[in-house]
């Protein structure tokens, strides 16, 4: 019997294309946005050379030093910028066109710089100038020192200032970079998932609501039918359960095979929080089913005020949850969505599972105090009158 | 009279489908509002940054700190490396310096000491790292000629002090109107999902088979009810622009919107309002049902406003989805924001291309009022 309810729940459940609409072809569309609009923000977040010019006058060839070190900043792959050649007027010209984010030229024996807005890139064009007008002032600065030291004795000027330029030229910082650079953009489709894990709480909602006898004629059919009513509740939300489970694994599969979103090699562990995420919202579905006696579309806003306001929380919405987490700690740790986003991150970003292993088991105790509260509600439902 | 009190009547029972997109773009106006910086002088970026000091706080290792909190913004309450690391992946900490044990001493006895960075991807996190390493070039280089830390310092500090000279070329300070830009792209947004809804659901109801049916042997003049049901759209359609503007001055400040520059936006958004109306009352011919209007709302509005730059700006978008966007009126309407917020001349030749851009949404809307004659006509004999 729990078998033939449960694939005539489904096949009912299948044919509400509203509810198919949402719970599993909403999220696919909102990934597909998501890849178009954030496909290139990552690419954009990682460092490339940016476009300036260098007015290449007489007055700027009369430092060649500055010349040759400042353009060995715009060679080979670690180059910081692509230097134009060009004059004065050239220089102004791609500055206006935005080709260009600025242009050095020199005044007198100074270097200046010309922008059009401020930004990162110009800063660093400015920290670049400072630092290799600053080596041929070290030069200068240490060859004379030297100089000094031995004032009233022959000097070999010329190999003071050799020594000078092979100290400056070959000081290298000792700097270890342990950066481990990740790609931002994941978190949204992370949170994403949860959304439409959160989002799939509608189906068991639906799926209850059909054995309320309050609620819809159905519900009335199933509390006079023959049949236990614990068979036809748990074969109707395990319809639910499927429905969702499946879309879910979907997803994710067409997000990271399909979109390329970065998830981590963890399979396993990437299908059980999934599983786990579903769970919860079969849960909460039914929970809000059985406590609110009220429409089903009036159900249906609560499903999503949930599952969008967690999402805002999780930082579905411009990457703002860490701003959330600083403000209201607690809400990520108790928010199915907060959680399932959280799990997913953990799985992307961090080695050690133990930050996982909480989110897992936090969905789990979720699920089981909305299954405990919903049974102790179901139980010995009696009515006088409908 | 019957037929505008059952208009409005179907607006107001329907005013959450308004309520939503409203509330997300004032939030949206007021974090565009809290993020502007003037473009009139040059202003450095400042990464931030978490110092983790192994070394006494004295001597070059606190001249090494002091220079970098010159030039970037330091960071603390970070002890937890899970905090740590989640400010590392959302940027919100930009770099992470450690400074060895001894540093002070290890530098000034040209021992070139190891300092470990860990850090975010991109430009701020390429800044820091050049700063760093100017600093540390610098040290070290004044460390190879055997002179006392003391020594060492008012070098270092006589070299980070030269400075180059930055300078804005720009005849007007226009970065003040970015997040009226920023606010009316959103808007894009709200504007199609507001209209779509309600006017479909409006001429949904009354495209009903039986209702229609009904409508077109009673006394009522047909095609008066449909001049009273565009008339009453284009008032709704008034009314809801005129609100978003009033909102953007409440977000954005009159100093702006009472402007010539905040009169174009609301040009221009009125401009798009008129095409998401015609938008709207052309899909409102399919007679679709409550349900499956919100289906098309979600792919229309979201769509183009993911396809043309109204959530993430348009330079961020690959070049196959900005081509493509050009077929949506959504993508000349930001295109045109984000001229008048570049505007630096009223002159004719300055406010050509928005006057262009301009054109072309109007063109969208003749199109759709066009299509929209078609179609009704064709479902009409259908009926």
């Amino acid at each position: 019997m729990f078998w033939h309810s449960y694939k005539y729940s489904l096949k009912a459940l299948l044919k509400n294309r509203m509810m198919v609409f949402w719970t599993v072809a909403f999220p696919f569309i909102l990934a597909l946005f998501f890849n178009m609009a954030f496909a290139r923000l990552h690419d954009f977040d990682v460092f490339e050379p940016f476009d300036i010019a260098v007015v290449n006058d007489e007055e700027y060839k009369k430092d060649e030093i500055f010349d040759t070190a400042f353009k060995t900043l715009g060679e080979g792959d670690e180059r910081l910028f692509n230097i134009e050649l060009s004059d004065m007027e050239h220089a102004e010209e791609l500055l206006n066109d935005g080709k260009i984010d600025g242009y050095v030229y020199a005044k007198g024996d100074k270097k200046e710089i010309k922008i059009k807005e401020n930004g990162t890139n110009q800063t660093v064009l400015k920290m670049a100038v400072e630092q290799v007008s600053q080596s041929a002032k070290m030069i200068d600065d240490i060859a004379l020192s030297e100089i000094a030291k031995n004032a009233g004795q022959m000097v070999d000027i010329s190999a003071i200032y050799q020594n000078a330029v092979k100290i400056v030229s070959e000081t290298e910082p000792n700097i270890k970079d342990e950066s481990h650079v990740m790609n931002m953009v994941s978190v949204e489709f992370f949170s994403l998932i949860a959304m439409a894990c959160m989002q799939g709480a509608m189906l068991s909602c639906e799926m209850m609501n059909r054995c309320m006898p309050n609620i819809t004629n159905r519900g009335k059919r199933v509390a006079v039918a023959p049949t236990r009513k614990g068979v036809i509740v748990s074969s109707n939300l395990l319809a639910g359960y499927t429905l969702l489970f499946i879309s879910l694994i979907a997803l994710i599969f067409f997000t990271r095979y399909i979109l390329g979103v970065e998830y981590g090699d963890n399979i396993p562990l990437i299908c059980l929080l999934a599983a786990l995420g579903s769970l919860t919202a079969t849960m909460l579905g039914m929970f809000l089913s059985v406590i609110l006696k009220t429409r089903e579309s009036a159900k249906n806003v609560i499903v999503v005020l949930v599952t969008m306001v967690g999402s805002l929380f999780a930082g579905m919405f411009g990457g703002m949850k860490l701003f959330f987490d600083e403000l209201l700690p607690f809400v990520n740790k108790i928010s199915p969505v907060g959680l399932i986003t959280d799990g997913y991150y953990s799985l992307y970003y961090y080695e050690d599972l133990t930050r996982f292993w909480i989110n897992a088991g936090t969905l789990v105790l979720i699920s089981a105090i909305l299954f405990v509260l919903s049974i102790k509600s179901l139980r010995r439902q009696r009515y006088d009158s409908i | 009279m019957i037929v505008s009190k059952a208009f409005w009547k179907i607006v107001l029972k329907n005013i959450s489908s308004i309520i939503t997109p409203t509330i997300i773009l004032l939030l949206f106006g007021a974090i565009s509002v809290s993020s502007t910086s003037s473009t009139s002088q040059f202003e450095a970026a400042e990464p931030s940054i978490v110092i983790f000091n192994h070394d006494e706080n004295i001597g070059l290792t606190k001249n090494f700190i002091e220079y970098i909190d010159k030039h970037a913004e330091i960071k603390t309450d970070y002890e937890d490396d899970d905090r740590l690391k989640d400010a590392l992946f959302y940027e919100n900490v930009i770099a992470v310096v450690d400074i060895p044990e001894n540093f002070h001493s290890d530098m000034t006895f040209n021992h070139n000491p190891e300092v470990k960075i860990r850090s975010s991807a991109g430009y701020s996190a390429e800044l820091a790292k050049t700063m760093i390493s100017r600093y540390l070039t610098t040290a070290s280089a004044y460390a190879k000629t055997n002179i006392s830390e003391q020594e060492l310092i008012s070098k270092i500090d006589a070299q980070m002090e030269n400075s180059v000279e930055v300078s804005i070329d720009k005849a007007v300070d226009t970065s003040k109107y970015a997040k009226a830009e920023r606010y009316f792209n959103f808007a894009s947004y709200s504007i199609l999902s507001c209209f779509i809804t309600i006017i479909c659901l409006i001429m949904s109801a009354f495209n009903r088979t039986q209702l229609r049916k009904r409508n077109l042997i009673s006394s009522m003049d047909i095609k008066k009810m449909n001049r009273v049901l565009l008339k009453n759209c284009c008032l709704y359609s008034l009314a809801a622009w005129a609100f978003y503007f009033a909102l953007s001055i409440f977000a954005i400040g009159a100093d702006i919107m009472l402007t010539q520059y905040g009169l174009l936006f609301a040009l221009n958004s009125l401009l798009f309002a008129g095409c998401a109306t015609s938008i709207a009352y052309f899909i409102s011919t399919f007679a679709l049902d409550a349900s499956a209007v919100n289906g098309v709302q979600i792919v229309i509005a979201l769509g183009s406003s993911f396809l043309c730059g109204a959530f993430v700006p348009a330079q961020y978008l690959p070049d196959s989805v900005l081509a493509f966007a050009h077929v949506l009126p959504s993508y000349y309407y930001i295109n045109a924001n984000s001229k008048i917020a570049g505007l630096e001349a009223f002159d004719f030749d300055a406010l050509l291309p928005i006057l262009i851009e301009f054109a072309i949404v109007i063109g969208f809307s003749v199109l759709f009022i066009f299509l929209t004659n078609i179609v009704a006509k064709k479902r009409q004999k259908i009926a």
